[in-house]
C-alpha cells in the first residue's frame, strides 16, 4: 500500500499548531486580572443596585452539606430574587480546590467571561487564589452591610489563615471545630490529646479521622499539634520564617503514630472523607466523629441521622476556628450582582437566618454588638438544639488557625509519617 | 492527485476533533508535566518533575499496586468473560433461541450500572457497618458488626479487582461472543466424530479463534482499570494509592507548584498504557497469523 504521505502530513501540521497555541495562547494573559467592570467599584451603591437588576449570579460552593444548601437555595436565592431582581444559581462543588482548579483553567484559557460570579473560599484556597491573582478587586469595604455590621479590624476577620485579605474577600461566616460523641456510650468525652490517647487506647476501634488532606481531617492534626507541641503561639509566624520545623513537629507524628493501633481497622487505613467518618459514626462503629462546624451535629440529630443522645464538646485549650469568605473572582461577568448578592448575604436579617439551624446553624461573621436591639434580641431567641456548645463556651475554647503555608507541609507531612508508617 | 486526497478530506472532520481533543489535551499536560505552568508563572521547561516522582517511593509503591490490581482484574475479568460466553455458546441448540436471548441480556446486566454506583454500593453492602454485616449481627450469626471481615477497603485491593470483574466480564463477553456465533454448531458434531469431548473442542477449536479478540478486548480492560479513577478512590486504602489516585491528591492539594508533578504521572501512565497496547496489538496480530491462517 502506498503510503500516505499527506494524511501524516496534515496530522503532523495539527500537532504542530496545538503545540505552539498551548504555548503562545497562555503568554497572551500574564497580568491574570481583567481590566473590565471598574467603574463598579467607583459607582454608587444605587448605580451598583440598579446595574445588578436582571443578572445571574452563579455562586460556586462546598455542596457537601444539606444545611448550607437548603439555606442557601430556599432562604437567600427567593429573598434576592424578590427584593433585587437578582437571580442567584447555586453551583456545588465537591472540594472548593475545584473551584481553584476551574478558574486557572479559565485564565490559562484566556477566558474573560467566566462562569463563576460568587465564590465561598477561605484558608489555603485564598491563598493560592491570591497569590495567582484569581480574584477580582478590592470589594468588600465598599458594600454598606460590610461598613454597617463587620468589625472589620478584628484580626479574625482582617486576616485570612494568617494572610491579609485586603477587601478582595468579605467575611461570611464563621466556624470552629468540635468533636462529636454519643453521650450513652461515652461518660467523659476526652478533652485533650492526653485525654484521647487513654480513651483511645481504653476503646480500641472506636475512634479515626478523616485521611488528611480531607478538610476535616486536616485540620484535625493541626488541632492536635496545637496540643502536643504547646500551644499555636510558635506558629504565628510565616512557613519560611520558622526554623527547627521538623524537629519540633515530630511530636506530633509520634503521637499519632502512638494511637494508630487502636484506631478503626487498627489505623491500616482512614475514612477518605468527613462524610464517610460521620456515616460510620451513625452506625455505631465508631463512638466520636468531628467537623468543622459546630451546628452540624445537631443538624444531623434532627434529620434523624445520629442518635438523639449525640452531643459535642472542645477540648480544654481550645480548638481552631477560622472565618469563611465570599469573593468575586477576576473573570466573572456579573460583578454588580455578585456585590449586590454578597452585601444581602451579610444583612443582619440574611446573617441571623444563617445561625438558626432551622435555616443552616453556622455563626455568624457580622459583629453580633453592632446589631439593633431587636436583632439581638431575635439572636438570643434561637434555639440551637441540644446537640450544640453554647456560644459562650465554644467562644471561651477557641484558638485561631494556622498561616496557610503550614497546612501542606501538614498535610504532605502526615502521609509521610504516618500513613507510610 | 485530487482522487488520492479524498479519502482524508472526508475523515478531516473526524481527526480534527481527535486530534485537538485529544491529542491536543496530551499535549497540554506534557507541556504542563515539563514545568511550562504560566498560570503559576512558570515558564521554564525541564524534567525536574520526572526526576522527582521517579526518586519517591510513594510513586514505585503506586505504581507496583497499579500493575497488580489492573493485571488481577483484566485477568478476572476476561476468565469470566470468556467462560461465560463459551457457556452461552454450548447452551446454544436449535429452538432454544428465546431462552438463550435472555440469558444473554441476563449476563449483560452489569454493563448498565456505572462504576461508581458499583462502587458505592460495594460500600453500602459489604463494609463493616454495611447493609449485610446488620443483617447478619440482628440475625446473630456474628456477635457485633465489627467482627465481618473487611471486605471493602482492604490493603489488598480485592474490593477493587471484584467490582472490576464484576463490572467488565461482560464487556469480554460482549466482544467475544460475536466471534463464537460465526462458528457452526455443526463444528461441534465433527468434531465428536474425531473423539473430541466438550474441554478438547474447547481448547483447540474455540480457544484459537477466540484468542485475538480475546488479548485485545482483555487489553483495553487492563487499560482501563490501569488509569481508571473512581473505584480506587472509593474503595482503595490511604497508603498505597493507585497512580490515578495519586495523581488526583497530586493535582488538588498544596499550591499549584504540585501540579506539574500530577501530571507527570498521567503522562507516565499514558506512556506504559501505549507501550502494553503496541505489544497486545503485536501479540493478537501474531495469533492470528499463526494459528488462524485465513479465518
Amino acid at each position: 500500500m502506498k503510503r500516505p504521505k499527506f494524511f501524516y502530513l496534515i496530522a503532523g501540521f495539527f500537532i504542530l499548531a496545538i503545540f505552539l497555541a498551548g504555548c503562545a495562547g497562555q503568554k497572551g494573559n500574564e497580568q491574570g486580572k481583567s481590566a473590565g467592570h471598574p467603574n463598579v467599584l467607583k459607582a454608587n451603591w444605587q448605580d451598583v443596585l440598579s446595574q445588578a437588576k436582571g443578572q445571574t449570579v452563579n455562586i460556586y460552593l462546598y455542596g457537601g452539606s444539606e444545611s448550607t444548601n437548603n439555606y442557601i437555595d430556599n432562604w437567600v436565592a427567593p429573598r434576592l430574587k424578590k427584593q433585587f431582581g437578582v437571580q442567584l444559581n447555586r453551583v456545588p462543588v465537591n472540594d472548593t480546590k475545584d473551584i481553584i482548579n476551574k478558574l486557572v483553567s479559565e485564565k490559562q484559557a484566556g477566558k474573560k467571561d467566566g462562569s463563576i460570579d460568587v465564590m465561598w473560599i477561605n484558608g489555603e484556597n485564598f491563598l493560592m487564589s491570591k497569590k495567582n491573582n484569581l480574584l477580582w478587586d478590592s470589594f468588600s469595604p465598599k458594600l454598606p452591610n460590610v461598613k454597617k455590621y463587620v468589625n472589620q479590624n478584628s484580626p479574625a476577620i482582617k486576616n485570612d489563615f494568617g494572610e491579609p485579605t485586603q477587601g478582595v474577600e468579605a467575611p461570611w461566616s464563621q466556624a470552629q471545630f468540635v468533636f462529636t460523641y454519643d453521650s450513652n456510650k461515652v461518660k467523659h468525652p476526652p478533652k485533650s490529646a492526653e485525654a484521647l490517647k487513654q480513651w483511645v487506647k481504653q476503646h480500641p476501634g472506636k475512634f479515626t479521622y478523616p485521611a488528611p488532606p480531607d478538610f476535616t481531617g486536616s485540620a484535625f492534626i493541626r488541632n492536635m499539634l496545637y496540643e502536643t507541641t504547646g500551644g499555636y503561639k510558635q506558629y504565628l509566624k510565616p512557613l519560611d520564617k520558622q526554623t527547627g520545623l521538623d524537629n519540633i513537629v515530630k511530636a506530633l507524628w509520634n503521637y499519632l503514630n502512638a494511637i494508630e493501633p487502636y484506631l478503626w481497622r487498627k489505623g491500616e487505613t482512614y475514612p477518605e472523607s468527613a462524610s464517610k467518618l460521620d456515616q460510620l459514626y451513625a452506625s455505631g462503629a465508631v463512638w466520636l466523629t468531628m467537623g468543622y462546624d459546630p451546628a452540624h451535629a445537631a443538624n444531623e440529630v434532627k434529620d434523624g441521622r445520629f442518635p438523639k443522645s449525640t452531643r459535642t464538646f472542645v477540648l480544654k485549650d481550645g480548638t481552631l476556628s477560622n472565618t469563611s469568605y465570599l469573593s468575586i473572582p477576576f473573570n466573572s461577568p456579573h460583578k454588580a450582582a455578585a456585590m449586590v448578592a454578597i452585601n444581602f448575604m451579610l444583612s443582619p436579617k440574611a446573617q441571623i437566618a444563617k445561625s438558626d439551624p432551622e435555616n443552616w446553624g453556622a455563626l455568624m461573621a457580622i459583629d453580633p454588638n453592632k446589631l439593633s436591639s431587636k436583632g439581638q434580641k431575635q439572636l438570643n431567641a434561637i434555639d440551637r438544639g441540644k446537640a450544640t456548645l453554647p456560644s459562650k463556651v465554644l467562644a471561651n475554647h477557641r484558638v485561631p488557625e494556622i498561616p496557610a503555608g503550614y497546612v501542606d507541609y501538614l498535610e504532605k507531612g502526615w502521609m509521610e509519617h504516618v500513613a507510610k508508617h | 492527485m485530487w482522487p488520492n486526497i479524498k479519502p482524508y478530506i472526508y475523515v478531516l472532520p473526524t481527526a480534527g476533533v481527535l486530534l485537538i481533543l485529544f491529542v491536543g489535551g496530551l499535549i497540554e499536560g506534557l507541556i504542563q508535566s515539563l514545568g511550562y505552568f504560566p498560570a503559576a508563572g512558570q515558564y521554564g521547561f525541564s524534567l525536574d518533575y520526572y526526576r522527582q516522582l521517579l526518586s519517591s517511593s510513594d510513586f514505585w509503591d503506586s505504581l507496583i499496586l497499579t500493575f497488580r490490581i489492573a493485571l488481577l482484574s483484566s485477568l478476572s475479568a476476561g476468565v469470566l468473560g470468556m467462560f461465560v460466553s463459551v457457556c452461552l455458546f454450548m447452551l446454544k441448540r436449535p429452538g432454544s433461541g428465546r431462552k438463550n436471548q435472555i440469558w444473554q441480556r441476563f449476563f449483560q446486566l452489569p454493563l448498565i450500572v456505572p462504576h461508581l454506583v458499583w462502587a458505592y454500593l460495594m460500600v453500602l453492602l459489604f463494609t463493616q457497618s454495611g447493609w449485610l454485616s446488620r443483617i447478619l449481627a440482628s440475625l446473630g450469626w456474628i456477635h457485633h458488626i465489627n467482627d465481618f471481615p473487611v471486605l471493602v477497603n482492604d490493603s489488598f485491593g480485592g474490593d477493587i479487582i471484584f467490582t472490576y470483574a464484576w463490572k467488565e466480564a461482560p464487556f469480554i463477553a460482549l466482544m467475544i461472543y460475536p466471534v463464537l456465533l460465526r462458528i457452526h454448531g455443526s463444528w461441534f458434531e465433527a468434531s465428536r466424530v474425531f473423539g473430541a469431548n466438550r474441554w478438547s473442542f474447547f481448547r483447540e477449536i474455540l480457544l484459537p479463534l477466540l484468542m485475538p479478540t480475546w488479548i485485545s478486548s482483555s487489553f483495553i480492560v487492563f487499560a482501563f482499570t490501569f488509569s481508571a479513577f473512581e473505584v480506587p478512590f472509593l474503595l482503595g486504602v490511604t497508603y498505597p494509592r493507585m497512580l490515578p489516585v495519586l495523581s488526583y491528591n497530586l493535582y488538588t492539594s498544596g499550591g499549584l507548584e504540585a501540579r506539574p508533578e500530577a501530571l507527570a504521572v498521567n503522562v507516565i501512565l499514558a506512556v506504559i498504557v501505549s507501550i502494553l497496547g503496541v505489544a497486545a496489538y503485536r501479540l493478537s496480530q501474531r495469533w492470528s497469523m499463526d494459528e488462524q491462517g485465513g479465518w
